[in-house]
């Protein structure tokens, strides 16, 4: 009698998610453990924030004055000046990572992200250009998104063929960056002398004196792109695999390029607007993520938490470190990420993909 | 013989350059068939329109007697699987991983790991021998071993028709013959392939029918027995050649002339008849 045909032996190759027939999603343990004790120095950078320093919250006062009179000293200090700046912090690095890890992915590079192509800097030109030389036309979160659109479309223009060559990409984007610190250049030389120091200020990346209605700008985009970000995930790991392999396997490289880029544009222009152009988070955070979480693919909600922990403890160094002045948190994370850009420039020319 | 996957009034270009202009094909079930043709002659763009990954200029492919390019690319996916010349591996990636990726088509935004995913997987992987390589990264693989891995993904679509470009070019002559093994074991079991090889004589030995390419048109294509012919290879590659019968297979061998000696420079082979 023949032997019934057995199943192939291959041992099961990950955990996985499964309620009934229906539901099945595989979990990678290392990304769960990795992103569960980011979240725990996230917290713990949070507390500091917010207890650190002179004006700061005693640690065992923090849950009473969350809910104290915001007329109190407690409820002021929590409630106008460090809280918002925390929570535009958290998001505003959430929004940075993600965003820099949908363009690194679509461009199959770790320069191809948004402070390196121009986007971060066109949409601080846009806010100049809205809050500066023609206030009042539009908001200036949309005269961000405004200018980030224009952007990423010179980006797209000057390519000769839109996003498909990574490194035709990073060298028009450069170019488009260029342009547009020119551009933010002219908005201050025009400006009045009180107004140039805040736009200044603003265009190194700060979260200094941030309000609760920036808060609820950058979380309300942070709620609204992010689960969309993480639809496009399985498709996003095809086309790393290149336009070809992916168009093959029915995902659509090209409308999932188009996609991704739209989320992240959003992503990049709400975080400008509320925190300024602030550099290397969009660079460093996914591949930070990445490494951590040693999978391939783009790691969401990972980037997104690293996002969250730089900023915010680059935030927590310019308000304690003895700088001897208020310093905007961009400069830190511009100073860091110039070294980081280098070493990427360099690591990415000796692999050839420059 | 009944086509699923067929294409008429193929014109196929790039920008203003058109490579094919007004070709039609019918692709056999079943069968094992493999492009050839001198390079530029259009055989990996034809390969690429058959896949939907470019889209014609004009005419029609059609899988199933409907046009590909007006199905969706899901289901598409779930009939014809493709493997592109160079596809890129990505850093970190397992051969576990990557042959997973191939299950895209049959994944839901739910379902995304279902058993049937595990075991067409694991199908794959031994299909292919790279059950052992599985928790090896691809990047570390030697080529053949990794050419393997990406033929695994493609399996593991479970598709009844696979396209595979030049999937011997890079490869040394062992791995080059693994790999059509490796073919002929999957025509064997049923399915149909749509091979582009560069090796006449490769060509002819694997193929059931046998297609060739010249300018963007289709000259020759049938049985390797009744197409491949001397007079056929030098009009194509415009390569003098005698075709004789492969002594291991009896299929046709093709044996350029030695240009020493059609110059008069060198003496007949003794045995040369």
């Amino acid at each position: 009698m023949p032997a019934a045909r057995r199943p192939p032996r291959v041992a099961a190759s990950r955990p996985v998610l499964r309620v009934g027939r229906f539901v099945s999603l595989p979990v990678s343990s290392r990304g769960v453990a990795v992103a569960a004790i980011a979240l725990l120095v996230l917290l713990a950078v949070s507390v500091a924030t917010l207890t650190a320093g002179r004006l700061g919250l005693p640690l065992a006062g923090l849950l009473p004055a969350l809910v104290s009179d915001p007329g109190s000293a407690e409820g002021f200090v929590l409630s106008r000046l460090r809280a918002p700046r925390l929570v535009v912090g958290i998001a505003a690095g959430a929004a940075l990572g993600v965003s820099g890890a949908l363009f690194q992915t679509v461009t199959r590079n770790p320069l191809g992200s948004p402070d390196v192509i121009g986007i971060g800097i066109g949409a601080g030109a846009g806010a100049a250009a809205f809050g500066l030389l023609w206030p009042g036309i539009v908001p200036l979160p949309v005269g961000a998104l405004i200018g980030a659109g224009v952007a990423i479309g010179l980006v797209w223009i000057g390519t000769g063929r839109g996003f498909s060559s990574p490194s035709r990409v990073i060298l028009t984007g450069i170019g488009v960056s260029a342009m547009g610190a020119a551009f933010v250049q002219y908005g201050i030389a025009r400006a009045g002398r009180e107004e140039a120091t805040v736009l200044a200020a603003y265009l190194s990346g700060s979260l200094a004196s941030r309000s609760w209605q920036d808060a609820a700008i950058i979380w309300s985009s942070l709620v609204l792109l992010l689960p969309l970000a993480l639809l496009l995930g399985t498709r996003l790991r095809l086309i790393e695999m290149g336009d070809e392999t992916a168009d093959a396997l029915g995902a659509r490289s090209n409308t999932t390029r188009v996609l991704s880029i739209v989320i992240a544009v959003g992503l990049s222009a709400a975080a400008v607007s509320v925190a300024g152009p602030v550099a290397f988070v969009a660079l460093a955070a996914p591949q930070v993520a990445k490494r951590l979480a040693r999978a391939p693919g783009a790691a969401i909600v990972l980037s997104a938490v690293v996002g969250a922990v730089m900023l915010c403890v680059a935030d927590l160094l310019v308000q304690q470190a003895p700088f001897g002045v208020q310093l905007p948190v961009g400069v830190i994370t511009a100073a860091v990420g110039g070294v980081y850009l280098g070493y990427l420039l360099i690591s990415e020319f000796k692999k050839g993909t420059m | 013989m009944a086509s699923i996957l067929a294409a008429h009034g193929l014109r196929l270009a790039y920008g203003d350059r058109v490579v094919v202009d007004d070709l039609s094909i019918r692709i056999p079930d079943g069968g094992f068939t493999v492009i050839v043709g001198p390079n530029a002659c259009g055989k990996s763009t034809l390969l690429k329109a058959l896949a939907r990954t470019i889209k014609p200029a004009a005419g029609e492919v059609l899988l199933g007697g409907v046009s590909i390019h007006s199905s969706r690319s899901k289901a598409v996916a779930r009939r014809l699987a493709m493997l592109p010349q160079s596809p890129i591996t990505p850093d970190t990636v397992t051969v576990r991983d990557l042959v997973g990726r191939g299950r895209f088509p049959h994944q839901g935004m739910l379902n995304q790991w279902s058993r049937s995913d595990e075991a067409a997987v694991a199908e794959a992987l031994i299909a292919t021998s790279t059950d052992g390589l599985a928790d090896r990264l691809v990047a570390e693989l030697s080529g053949g071993q990794r050419q393997r891995a990406w033929i695994a993904m493609v399996l593991a679509q479970q598709t009844e028709l696979l396209l595979l470009d030049e999937p011997t070019t890079f490869l040394d002559i062992a791995h080059q013959y693994d790999v059509l093994e490796l073919c002929a074991r999957l025509h064997e079991a049923g399915r149909t392939l749509v091979v582009v090889l560069h090796d006449l004589t490769q060509a002819a030995r694997y193929a059931s029918n046998l297609v060739v390419m010249h300018d963007g048109r289709i000259v020759a294509e049938g049985p390797p027995r009744e197409v491949l012919t001397a007079e056929l290879v030098a009009g194509v590659f415009g390569l003098p050649c005698r075709v004789i019968d492969d002594p291991e297979t009896g299929t046709p061998l093709v044996v350029p002339l030695s240009r020493a000696r059609l110059s008069g420079r060198a003496p007949a082979p003794r045995a040369a008849s």
